[in-house]
This record gives structure tokens, sequence and C-alpha cells, in this order.
């Protein structure tokens, strides 16, 4: 299943989430994040892509994955944070 | 004595060259082979630049670009997705640990934001900062700014609006509901303004390249000495035009 959202994050910029997904085991297949943020690096935004792959597509554990991931990878967004991109990956099942 | 920095002023070129001088000089002033360098240009033809994170075809209209003979390009910083026609950009690049420049991402943009506004100032016209990356006159935006941290340099770019054709820059970006890109354009039209539109007369690029000259030396307490791009950095320059600016691949990657 493929699907899209766009989402205005509160204070902040314009997310674009494409999302394919396996509907059956509600696991992430292949995203693509995008939209006018900023994150610092630029690159850690595409390993932060294939990270998400077969990722549960729940709240919980997406907001947590995704806010392991920039820890450890020590990613700063500016007009995006881990609440933000949750609700946009969210946003393409709904 | 003032610290000297590097000014240059390269004059109108493509968005592939003018992409791939700005991440040449990174990469020069990243191996300390070059000084702080503050840049002036504009761009011929006239072109979209889109955010790093943007998807070409989501943001850009690519027929109406080739029919206008407008060019496109992927930059290597985030933000939005901005029509280079009538203005003036601006960069610079500066080691992440000079002391002129803050950790904090989103101090250094204000900082440099400030240089900008300092510029405006000089063409009598007061502005201020809005946070993330926006610089605003009487609520409109005359400025937007962008900034990347490679190779322990950063690099800011960012656009001041000498005059603005909202309804040419509407003809080339899609946007996300066309059902309400009339009310959209009428918004824009609101939020949006320029030198031209604020003083009432055309200022040329020359003119605002020289207030913006003022504005960094004040801000920064240093003197801009004019030079030139090394041969170094002209062959890198032509090698990112080459292999990334102009390429399918980089410009189509999402």
């Amino acid at each position: 299943m493929q699907s899209r959202s766009i989402y205005k994050v509160p204070n902040g910029k314009l997310l674009k989430v494409f999302l394919q997904y396996d509907e059956k085991r509600n696991l992430i297949e292949e995203i693509n994040i995008m939209g006018d943020f900023f994150a610092y690096p630029e690159e850690a935004v595409e390993m932060m892509e294939n990270k998400l792959k077969n990722t549960l597509l729940e709240r919980e554990h997406l907001l947590k994955k995704i806010s392991l991931i920039i820890k450890e990878y020590n990613i700063q967004f500016i007009g995006l944070d881990a609440e933000g991109l949750t609700q946009g990956i969210l946003m393409c099942k709904s | 004595m003032k610290e000297q920095w590097r000014l240059l002023q390269t004059g109108f070129n493509t968005a592939y060259a003018n992409m791939a001088i700005d991440r040449a000089v990174l990469v020069a002033n990243s191996e300390g082979k070059v000084p702080p360098t503050v840049r002036f240009y504009g761009w011929v033809p006239p072109a979209i630049s889109i955010g790093y994170f943007q998807s070409l075809t989501d943001e850009i209209d690519l027929d109406t670009c080739k029919k206008l003979g407008v060019n496109y390009v992927r930059r290597i910083t985030g933000g939005g997705a901005v029509f280079h026609d009538k203005e003036l950009t601006y960069s610079i690049v500066i080691p992440e640990s000079h002391p002129e420049i803050s950790k904090n991402i989103m101090n250094s943009y204000g900082r440099i934001c400030g240089a900008v506004m300092k510029g405006l100032q000089h063409l009598g016209i007061e502005s201020e900062y809005v946070p993330i990356n926006d610089i605003i006159t009487g609520g409109r935006k005359i400025s937007g700014n962008a900034q990347t941290r490679k190779l322990e340099t950063v690099l800011q770019h960012g656009t001041v609006l000498m005059d603005v054709d909202v309804d040419k820059m509407f003809s080339l970006l899609k946007v996300p509901n066309e059902k309400i890109k009339d009310k959209l354009i009428a918004d824009v039209k609101q939020r949006v303004t320029s030198i031209k539109h604020l003083l009432g007369k055309e200022v040329s690029f020359k003119e605002v390249a020289e207030a913006m000259k003022m504005g960094f030396e004040e801000e920064f307490h240093v003197e801009l000495i004019e030079g030139k791009l090394s041969k170094e950095e002209l062959a890198l320059a032509r090698k990112f035009e080459k292999e990334c600016f102009s390429a399918k691949d980089w410009n189509h990657r999402r």
C-alpha cells in the first residue's frame, strides 16, 4: 500500500511523507521524508529513512524509535521534531 | 586592526554554477585554503532552487520552467523552494570554530541575518529577523535564508528581494491544493515585499551589494576585501557543477 501525507508541523515547517507499507503486518516498507525543514547533518535523514524500514506503524513505537535514532546519530532538526515526524507518518494511514 | 575576510562578486551565473561555487568555497575554506568569504551573486537565467529535502516534481512545474527558460536546481541546504529572479543572493562561508559564529545553529542564523538587516538599513529599510529563517519588513518577507554545516564549516546563503513577480513565481511552483491557488497567490502577494516596492524605485544590484557589504562588515566587525575565486575553487566548482548540480541524479533524487 502506498500513501502520502502533508503535515504542517506546529511552529515548524511543512512535512511531506511518502509511505509504502505492509497493511497486514502494519510495517513500513519504504519511506521518504520530504519538506522545507532543516536537518543537521542533512544526510542523516536518508539514514533515518533506512532505519525506519520494518518499523511498526504505531504511535508510541514509532515515536520511541525516531527519538532513539535522533539521539544516537545526534541529528538536529529545525522546523521538525520527533512528534511531528511521527504524526506525518501516521497521517499516511488515515 | 580589523580581521579581513574575502568578498567575492561573481556576477550573474546559472543556477548550477551558483550552487557549485558556494560548495567549492565551503570545501576550500574547510581546508584552510581561503579566508572566511562573503559572496554576492545573481541568477541568469532566472531559476528555482529547492531545499535539500524537497521533492523536485512535487514543488516545481518542470514544463513551465522549460517553456519560460527557467533553470532549476537542488540546494545542499534545507528550506523551501525559491524563485530567483530580481534579487541579490548572498552567501557566507566561515569555519564553525570562528569566534563570530555561534555553535548554536539558530543563533548563527540570527547573527548572519543581522548582517542582511544592517545592509537593508543602509538602503533605508528597517527589518526584523523572524526565526527560523526569514527577514521581514512591515510584516512582509524580504529575505529567506538557509544554512548548512559540513566539514566543520558553515555555509549560509539567502536572498534579498529587489523586485518580485508573484504570478510568475506561482506559474512555476506547484501548490498542494490547486483549488485554493488563487487565494494562495493573493495571500503571498500580501506577505512578500521587495526593495523596489518599499522604496518606490528601482535600486541597482550594485547599490544593494554595496549596502550588504557594509552590513556584513558592521555586523562582524571585519573588513571585506574584494578577491577572486582561486584556481582550485574554480576547478572544484566546475566539477561540482558537472557532477552534481546540473545532474539529473542530484536534482531528481527526491
